[in-house]
């Protein structure tokens, strides 16, 4: 559609209210399991609009898939929702309906629920991949559940980088390869910033909303026809969440999420010694091999015989698979999303302890 | 062609008439390319009685069969042959007198062509022929004018050889060193002849005619003979005939002769080894002078053992027995007949025909050989015996009353070379000694002091009463422990390296065996073996286990069940005790074994008598291991460094399976007990456990069972006690010593002691009031869950900072670590020190009473299998 601006990569992802709340629904009904969902908007100017969103049938695509019995089953299919086939029907589908209506129906990309920052996994490229191969404007958000239930929302927008798309595009995670493309765990995914957009119509309506009143004192209305003729309008709620103090339950969960990453880390590191002495003992195999070729060759070389081939080692012996560093790279970038995590909440909750603190001091 | 051979062949002419024309044109042939048969000529006296009966055969056979369509060619060759016999009757010895001749044309025809290989084989057959000529050791005239010739011209080949450049065939270098090397074996043999013949070539050849027909027709009766009086002394045993035909006669003359060759014959294949001995039986009875009977018995003695060499069979019971008393004999000849004197390296006495004497200046009639190593054998078979027995059947106790008698000889043994030693100017050995103290320390050391003290006294009676031992007084010999003793503290003074660190450990395993547990423990931190056992051979290495093993067992008797845990750990927390301890072959599941090894593991198992029980062995380890680790998984909770403070990984396991069951039944064995107990002990009922602790039956099998069971149950109501203090303090601010005194039956005072132990080892958060008699728990020294992940968090990552600077280390091969190094290395000791200090105040309680224990942690533990 916006053929001008094709090749212009957006700069920030600009959010619908009405998007936000629905995401936010959506996810806060299915915790902990993971919510996946579908984004229609469109990109102007550098800027990625979300107009609209639609939560992926769950139930449906659970059905077919529910024999393997899997605990995890309900999160894994959500999470692998984007990119099943039946989703995507489904996805063209709501478009078209969209479409009919009259509203900016593009696919944008997708959003997932996340518990304290622990999304980035497998699935999670392998869907944004699946949308960015096809369209390079497309975008991930991820709705935090759990950080945005200790007061202020936590909704961010991925998209994957282009080295990236291009490595994985080859499925080539090598030593080697990694060394050369000069890849970094950094380098897998671009944060875009997030604009949460009101309508005007929205806005207008928010700015109805009464301000808490000014005196203490209500004054209790004297008979029903005043309620008839000024019905009570209450002042929106205020939210108290923001001054939670519990720092232990966030400390403890991302404690937790950090021992994990290290297992998985010493798992990956497990497999990959387990790959480097294998080839070690394969190539020594090799160069054994290799020498004793040599001899022979020498001794069929003084008998006037013809040499035989030295290269067939590459027949005879296989050398074995190095393991992909990408789940390396990905459990680093997910060290680094923790770590940053603390930091940013650490951030708050020492101005909230010197608030506190400067409360309890005598004056 | 030859009688002879048809001879040889006809055996299978006789079995199958239809065959028999294939063999003959077969022999012909081979007889005509000189092809000798050596299956048919090798063995001797086969081919001689058959060939006699072949005499009549031979005319019997032509005209049989299917021979006739072979008439050309056999009536030629008969013809030929029936022309000889009309012009020249020619015995056996002249034909093959005759084939010698065609041999040497063939080496010769070699020599002509420089064909070495041809010369090598002709050679061979020539040599293998010369020996059914020889006739009193000369061997045919020919013979050596051949010999000469090939060598000269062999030399001259050689010569040749290292002037021209041009080299050899492979095949014919290989004839030309393998006739140089027959050669040079060979011309020993008939080097008086060679240099008769060098002297005099012509003389030699001229005398040779004469003498040939001579001797032809020594050899057959002589055989006939021979094989007549084999039969002769199997059937019945009227005389014994020698092989010459005449009987034999056994004079205390003839002795040394006999043995002679039967010396010779040793070894050799196709000794009839039994006639041998029962040859010398005989000889021992007519032998008069000591030096007769001292050779003859141990020529006997060497006999006997072997007919047990060889594989993993063991000596015959009987000749084990013949041979413990022939030994016992030559010791007491050797006790009387004072100037004769068995040593090794004595020089051998080469004249037969008369015994040495004692010339002047000279003390003793020194007689070749080795007691010890007699001895030394004689043990050796009767452990092997004793292992191939099953040890549940009366056999293996019969062969065990044995062990007495050879106790006995290794006594005697002892007192033999303690008097060989007192003569400094023999120059004994002190090894051999040292040897032979070692074998009779060997057979004390795991006996109960009663045992030895009867054994001790048996061989007393045996020798008389005025010998005595200068390294084992008679008067000190009443006392076990004294005995053990003055062994071993000899074989240390006397001995080095591995002998020495046996004879230490058997002292320590005598110690441990009779409750002196300090005594042993603390040799056994002195010796210092824990650190160089794996250098030592697998024998020590086990003897090392079992010693192990026993101070661990005897520390528990005394109720020190830390250090019988810590002790058992290294052997039975492998899950190998029965290969560590040699009492039985595991089932290898992972890699296969080979014959040979198998051999060798099975060769170290010790016998039956000598086991430590397994059963109780496990059971002192798995209850020692709960009395230990229950509190211990009381005090750790769920916290999440409980992987890391395990005691031992075997019981845990068989905890947590036993958990895994849905139903448990009463308990069965031993391990169903102390689990069942463990359950117990967790849940404070320390009552019930007690009980199934006691209900163990293996406990009858230590001594003084009723004070083991007493200990036991003062021990486990003390982790009872403190099982429950662990568990339950969370929930209390205070409790009265008084109650807990009441629920554990334990005096007031053991309770406080108990507490304030556990106060002082800052295992739990408590005072001890004692106006009030109460236990004030104080509150919030818990580590809260965030504390303990942050502990837990900042661990892995000095872990990981480690794994990376070696890593990096590993890189940069050492070269740019310098800066990083330090830099890591100070983080990484900042988050230790962090944690430490946490995690000290609560699980200190470790170090301090580990302080107390021994701790042997020697590296034996797997090389003993290994290998």
């Amino acid at each position: 559609m916006v053929d001008a601006q094709k090749d212009v990569p957006f700069k920030s992802a600009q959010v619908e209210a009405l998007v936000v709340m629905k995401i936010v629904k959506h996810c806060s009904s299915t915790f902990p399991t993971t919510a996946t969902g579908f984004l229609v908007g469109m990109d102007s100017n550098g800027v990625l609009e979300i107009t609209n969103t639609f939560p992926f049938p769950t139930v449906d695509v659970a059905v077919p898939d529910n024999q393997q019995g899997h605990q995890n089953d309900a999160s894994s299919i959500a999470a692998a929702a984007p990119r099943a086939k039946a989703n995507i029907v489904y996805q063209n589908d709501m478009i078209r309906h969209l479409k009919e209506v009259n509203v900016d129906a593009n696919n944008v990309g997708w959003y997932t629920s996340a518990t304290m920052g622990n999304f980035v996994n497998l699935s999670f490229i392998e869907n944004q991949y699946h949308y960015q191969r096809d369209n390079d404007k497309t975008v991930a958000l991820v709705h935090d559940v759990s950080r945005s239930s200790q007061g202020s929302l936590s909704l961010r927008a991925f998209k994957l980088s282009t080295e990236f798309m291009a490595a994985f595009k080859e499925a080539k995670f090598t030593t080697e390869s990694l060394q050369k493309s000069k890849l970094t765990f950094r380098d897998i995914l671009v944060e875009v910033p997030v604009i949460v957009h009101n309508s005007h119509l929205l806005t207008s309506f928010v700015h109805q909303i009464p301000p808490p009143p000014e005196d203490p004192e209500i004054s209790l209305p004297a008979s029903l026809d005043d309620i008839k003729r000024q019905p009570a309008q209450f002042p929106p709620h205020p939210s108290f969440d923001v001054l939670d103090l519990s720092i232990d339950p966030f400390l403890e969960k991302t404690c937790d999420l950090l021992l994990d990453s290290i297992e998985a880390h010493y798992t990956d590191l497990n497999n990959h010694q387990y790959y480097q002495r294998s080839l070690t003992r394969e190539q020594f195999k090799i160069t054994q091999w290799q020498t004793k070729r040599k001899a022979e060759n020498a001794v069929r070389l003084a008998a006037k015989q013809t040499p035989l081939p030295e290269d067939e080692w590459q027949r005879l012996f296989k050398l074995p698979q190095e393991p992909s560093r990408l789940e390396g790279m990905l459990n680093a970038r997910q060290v680094e999303q923790y770590s940053k995590q603390v930091d940013g909440f650490t951030a708050t909750v020492t101005a909230k302890m010197f608030a506190v603190r400067g409360n309890l001091l005598p004056e | 062609m030859s009688r002879f051979f048809r001879g040889g062949d006809d055996s299978s002419s006789e079995s199958s008439s239809d065959e028999e024309d294939l063999s003959l044109s077969e022999e012909e042939t081979t007889t005509k390319d000189q092809q000798s048969e050596d299956e048919s000529s090798d063995d001797f006296d086969d081919d001689e009685d058959e060939s006699e009966e072949s005499s009549d055969d031979d005319d019997g056979d032509k005209p049989k069969g299917l021979s006739r369509f072979l008439l050309d060619q056999d009536s030629s060759e008969s013809e030929e042959e029936d022309v000889e016999a009309t012009t020249k009757v020619k015995s056996a010895k002249d034909k093959r007198h005759d084939e010698l001749e065609a041999t040497i044309t063939g080496i010769q025809n070699g020599q002509k062509i420089n064909d070495w290989h041809l010369i090598a084989n002709e050679f061979d057959k020539l040599n293998r022929q010369v020996v059914k000529l020889q006739d009193g050791g000369k061997a045919p005239k020919s013979y050596i004018k051949c010999l000469v010739q090939l060598e000269d011209f062999m030399n001259e080949t050689i010569a040749k050889q290292k002037v021209t450049p041009k080299k050899m065939n492979a095949t014919n270098a290989r004839g030309l060193n393998a006739v140089k090397q027959k050669i040079k074996k060979n011309n020993k043999d008939y080097q008086e002849q060679i240099d008769a013949y060098r002297k005099d070539s012509d003389a030699f050849m001229e005398s040779d005619e004469e003498e040939v027909p001579v001797p032809k027709k020594v050899a057959k009766p002589k055989f006939e003979a021979f094989t007549a009086a084999d039969e002769d002394e199997d059937a019945s045993g009227f005389e014994t005939v020698g092989k010459g035909g005449k009987a034999l006669q056994f004079t205390p003359e003839s002795i040394f002769k006999h043995l002679r060759t039967i010396l010779e014959s040793r070894g050799k294949k196709n000794t009839d080894r039994q006639e041998q001995i029962s040859i010398m039986e005989k000889l021992f009875k007519v032998a008069e002078t000591p030096y007769q009977k001292i050779r003859v018995l141990m020529t006997l003695v060497s006999a006997r053992f072997d007919l047990g060499s060889g594989g993993a069979s063991s000596m015959p019971l009987e000749h084990w027995k013949s041979a413990e008393k022939e030994l016992g004999v030559l010791l007491h000849i050797l006790e009387v007949a004072k100037d004769h004197i068995v040593i090794e390296g004595a020089e051998e006495w080469e004249d037969d025909e008369r015994a040495p004497t004692l010339e002047e200046g000279q003390k003793y009639i020194k007689i070749p050989g080795s007691i010890v190593s007699y001895i030394e054998r004689l043990d050796d078979e009767l452990t092997r015996s004793l292992q191939a027995i099953d040890p549940h059947t009366s056999e293996y106790i019969e062969r065990l009353t044995d062990e007495g008698s050879l106790y006995n000889i290794i006594f005697q043994g002892q007192l033999y070379y303690e008097a060989l030693q007192k003569d400094a100017s023999l120059e004994v050995p002190q090894e051999s000694l040292n040897r032979i103290i070692q074998r009779r320390l060997d057979h004390v050391y795991y006996k109960p002091a009663q045992v030895v003290k009867i054994l001790e006294e048996n061989s007393w009676k045996q020798v008389s009463s005025s010998l005595d031992s200068k390294i084992t007084p008679r008067s000190q010999s009443e006392e076990a422990i004294q005995l053990i003793n003055t062994l071993c503290s000899y074989l240390f003074e006397n001995s080095e390296g591995i002998i020495r660190a046996r004879a230490m450990l058997c002292q320590i395993y005598f110690l441990a065996l009779h409750d002196e547990y300090y005594k042993a423990r603390d040799m056994m931190l002195t010796s210092h073996l824990q650190e160089n056992i794996a250098n030592f051979d697998i024998t020590s290495q086990i003897l090392y286990n079992r010693t192990l093993v026993q101070v661990g067992l005897c520390a528990f008797r005394k109720g020190l069940v830390y250090d019988a845990q810590n002790t058992l750990q290294e052997i039975c927390g492998s899950g190998r005790q029965k290969e560590l301890l040699a009492q039985g072959v595991m089932i290898q599941r992972f890699h296969q074994v080979t014959p040979e090894q198998e051999r060798l593991e099975k060769q170290r198992q010790l016998p039956f008598h000598m086991h430590i029980n397994l059963e109780l062995l496990e059971c002192v380890y798995l209850t020692c291991s709960m009395l230990l680790e229950i509190p211990l998984l009381a005090q750790t909770g769920s916290s999440p460094d409980v992987k890391k403070r395990v005691i031992s990984k075997t019981y845990r396991r068989m905890l947590e399976y036993h958990e895994r069951q849905i139903f448990t039944g009463p308990p069965e064995n031993t391990r169903d007990h102390v689990m069942q107990a463990s359950k117990a002990l967790a849940a404070g009922e320390w009552k019930k456990a007690t009980h199934f602790i006691h209900s163990i039956k293996i406990w009858d099998l230590m001594p003084s069972t009723e004070s083991i069971k007493t200990m036991l149950a003062k021990q486990i109501q003390e982790e009872g006690l403190r099982t429950y203090l662990f568990t339950y303090a969370p929930f209390y601010d205070t409790l009265a010593v008084e109650t807990l005194s009441g629920m554990f039956e334990l005096d007031s005072r053991k309770v406080s002691a108990v507490v304030s132990k556990m106060i002082s080892h800052e295992e739990l958060a408590a005072a001890l009031d004692q106006v009030t008699e109460t236990v004030i728990f104080r509150k919030g020294v818990e580590l809260s869950r965030l504390q303990s992940l942050a502990l837990t968090l900042s661990d892995k990552a000095s872990a990981l900072i480690e794994t990376n600077e070696r890593t990096l280390e590993h890189r940069t091969q050492g070269s740019a670590n310098a800066f990083s190094r330090k830099d890591g290395r100070g983080g990484g000791q900042r988050g230790g020190g962090r944690g430490g200090g946490r995690g000290g105040a609560r699980t200190g309680g470790g170090p301090p009473r580990q302080a107390g224990g021994t701790q042997f942690t020697g590296g034996a533990l797997g090389a003993a299998v290994r290998g």
